[in-house]
């Protein structure tokens, strides 16, 4: 009797995988006004979470059949969870990503296209007239859209004036327009205990090589491409030696143990000078330390170049408000219903920019007032101009691991530039060719 | 005619209730521990990601990956050579020292003493493992606690000890926290044991002169043998599963792979970049394998040698 029962949860236990995914769901006739259930997941931000709360309640007003259930998540949670849901077949109905970790679900066909219709354009090329050129061509695919730009972002450098000043220097003359510069700027307000910093000048968002890595090594001719990895190792060695110095083994003016300084900045604690970060952050020194933010002591630059190098500055990378392709015939509707009022509701997208700090990059907003009217927007635009989209194509957030990784080899472990890019090199043409 | 005459033992009607227990716990077991054992088998023999919708059969490729390609600089052979370094450091020693000091506390007389020393190593236990990693984190960084005591204890100034930029350094940091957190478990582990133990066994070895040392020695290691043997199995697996302190390292910018576990790469692997299911099911297909042998090779070592009764 017992080998029995043993053998029967044995049994069970083999087949139960083989149906577990159960009968293919029918989609129902769809019904406008029927209740529908869709699911909203979102990465956390402070100021944003404020306005769509509010637009909502709005958009609940006005369609109460709609429930929506709304997720915030950090965004490493986010982007784990997206994965999870969609592997598990029960994705959420609305989610945005950056467009690293995105386009592989358009590729894979788990994202449906634009609703023409219901966001308000008469077709693809409709849509694209309305916004800045080549700023949505990431979610461009095989003649459709396959989302609604949330946010185009790009990052400059943010200076805090005082601490300049501090360090003996002129923030409006000395602020570094190349990486060389960065070095000799950093070394003056760089503050040590021993070997221990205690005030850094500047330091790198090291989990985003893609973002701000990989334009330092444009600037020196090097490229990451789809079809050859790390191209021109001589560029990509030259970065990484630079990276080398910049670390506890060089000048010691950083590393990625310590707090990252756009975490440290609106504090104004005098534990940084510089920080790489997006126009965002100017709502987010508002809303966290309004008196620094109103003293004027702040202020935004470009991003560097290497001398002699390409004029490029730090690449952009968007967030896009996508529809699940797997959700029903209604959902999706009523998704592209609640983007649409997020993002086209006359006065929303200047309200992202003024309350939120976020750029659609709309025709209309970043050539209007609103946008002329930001902080420091000027040099943002600058950066747009001499800056190209991140890089999104086959395993990007594995080839961004291995970067970091190669940063971190070459800073903390003592690797050799030219052996650390051999490593890297191999290692993304395994990624690019898996 | 004839009717069957049913018989049923005594034994027969009391296994009735024994299963009718008993099946409810099968039933869980089953469904949450086995069938994603064998769901994790038959996923590691294909292709699948996480994004996307079709996969296919590929047999025992995705082992022969693991133990021939590099995996994006992060080799399974890698992180079992972490993983075995990261255990051996950590439970060997967390067994012996938890045994001293569960000996120690239970030599403790006054009223409340045992009590609060109990509760002073159990703490850490209760804390998540991911808060006791960040905690520890920020307490290793250069301008951090441990690294002022360390320039203290050391009678230098300003000294960065590179707790979490020094690869050997950040494998000790890894399991000092796993050990600051695990061993008051282990501790109290013991403590129960001990306590198991009779009084009188004592008080006859004290009236026969045995010494403390002797006492120890010959009567309460032996007679704690069952004790010994749970918490060393318990803690080898356990270091063997370690996660989330290497992962909040990682998180916070240390490098990965001196501390790359084997259960973190199944979750780089599989979750964090690329996807590959049936990769990261390999690997654990293969540390379950390995967890399963090493505990073999324990029950089969500790059951060695004289059972002793009192």
């Amino acid at each position: 009797m017992k080998k029995v029962l043993v053998a029967m949860l044995l049994v069970l236990a083999v087949l139960a995988p083989i149906f577990a995914q159960g009968a293919e769901e029918k989609k129902a006739t769809f019904d406008k006004d029927a209740p529908v259930t869709i699911v909203f997941w979102t990465h956390e931000d402070t100021s944003r979470n404020v306005l769509e709360d509010q637009y909502l309640d709005e958009f609940r007003a006005l369609h109460p059949n709609v429930t929506i259930e709304v997720a915030r998540f950090a965004a490493e949670p986010l982007r784990q969870g997206i994965q999870t849901s969609y592997a598990a077949g029960n994705g959420p109905t609305v989610w945005n990503l950056p467009i690293e970790n995105a386009h592989a679900y358009i590729e894979a066909g788990l994202v449906a296209p634009v609703d023409y219709e219901v966001v308000g354009f008469k077709n693809a090329d409709d849509m694209r007239k309305h916004y800045a050129d080549g700023m949505i061509d990431a979610v461009y695919v095989d003649g459709d859209f396959y989302g609604l730009p949330l946010e185009l972002t790009n990052w400059c450098i943010f200076v805090n004036k005082e601490v300049f000043r501090d360090a003996g220097l002129d923030p409006e003359k000395d602020y570094p327009k190349t990486w060389e510069e960065m070095v000799e700027v950093s070394k003056k307000i760089v503050k040590r205990d021993g070997d221990i910093i205690t005030r850094r000048g500047f330091d790198f968002r090291y989990s985003y090589s893609l973002i701000y890595f990989v334009p330092m090594v444009e600037q020196l001719g090097g490229a990451l491409t789809e079809k050859d990895g790390c191209v021109n190792a001589e560029a990509w060695i030259k970065a990484l030696t630079f990276m080398k110095n910049w670390g506890p083994s060089g000048e010691n003016l950083g590393n990625s143990t310590l707090t990252a300084p756009r975490k440290l900045f609106n504090k104004a604690n005098g534990d940084v000078a510089m920080a790489n970060t997006g126009l965002y952050q100017e709502a987010r020194i508002a809303a966290e330390n309004p008196n620094f933010y109103n003293s004027g002591e702040w202020m935004v630059v470009p991003f560097p170049v290497f001398e002699g190098g390409k004029d490029i500055a730090a690449k952009y990378y968007g967030h896009y408000y996508h529809v699940n392709a797997e959700a029903t015939e209604a959902q999706q509707y009523w998704g592209w219903e609640l983007i649409k009022y997020f993002l086209l509701t006359p006065g929303h997208a200047e309200e992202y920019l003024t309350k939120v700090g976020l750029i659609q990059p709309l025709e209309s907003l970043m050539n209007g007032d609103v946008y002329k009217s930001m902080p420091y927007s000027d040099v943002f635009k600058a950066d747009f101009a001499r800056a190209t989209i991140t890089y999104y194509g086959k395993n990007a957030a594995a080839i961004q691991t291995q970067i970091d990784t190669a940063i971190n080899n070459v800073m903390l472990q003592g690797v050799d530039p030219a052996d650390a890019y051999k490593t890297l090199q191999a290692n993304v043409l395994e990624l690019l060719n898996d | 005619m004839k009717s069957k005459v049913k018989t049923y033992s005594i034994e027969r009607k009391q296994a009735r209730y024994g299963f009718a227990f008993t099946i409810p716990c099968l039933l869980f077991f089953a469904m949450f521990s086995f069938y994603p054992i064998i769901n994790a088998f038959i996923t590691s023999l294909t292709d699948r990601k996480a994004v996307g919708r079709t996969w296919s059969f590929v047999g025992f490729d995705n082992y022969v990956y693991l133990f021939t390609k590099s995996n994006g600089g992060f080799s399974m052979l890698n992180s079992m050579k972490a993983t075995g370094l990261f255990t051996l450091e950590c439970f060997i020693p967390m067994v012996v020292i938890a045994l001293v000091l569960s000996v120690l506390i239970m030599q403790l007389r006054k009223p409340g003493q045992k009590k609060f020393f109990e509760l002073c190593y159990y703490i850490p236990a209760v804390l998540s493992s991911v808060v006791a990693a960040t905690i520890w984190r920020i307490m290793f960084q250069p301008t951090g606690l441990i690294n002022q005591l360390s320039n203290t204890l050391m009678f230098t100034s300003g000294k960065d000890y590179k707790w979490l930029t020094d690869n050997n350094m950040l494998v000790a940091s890894t399991v000092i926290v796993y050990f600051w957190k695990h061993m008051g478990y282990f501790t109290i582990l013991f403590i129960t044991g001990l306590a198991s133990i009779p009084p009188t066994i004592y008080e006859a070895a004290i009236v026969d002169g045995s010494s403390r040392w002797h006492t120890f020695w010959k009567i309460t290691l032996p007679l704690l043998k069952p004790t010994v043997m749970l918490v060393s199995i318990m803690s080898m697996l356990q270091c063997l599963k370690t996660f989330s302190t290497q992962y909040m390292f990682v998180q916070g910018g240390t490098a990965r792979k001196p501390i790359d576990v084997i259960t973190m790469n199944i979750y780089y692997t599989g979750i964090r970049t690329g996807g590959y299911l049936g990769r990261a099911s390999a690997m654990s297909i293969i540390l379950f394998v390995i967890m399963l042998l090493l505990t073999v090779f324990q029950f089969k070592a500790q059951k060695g040698g004289e059972d002793v009764e009192y």
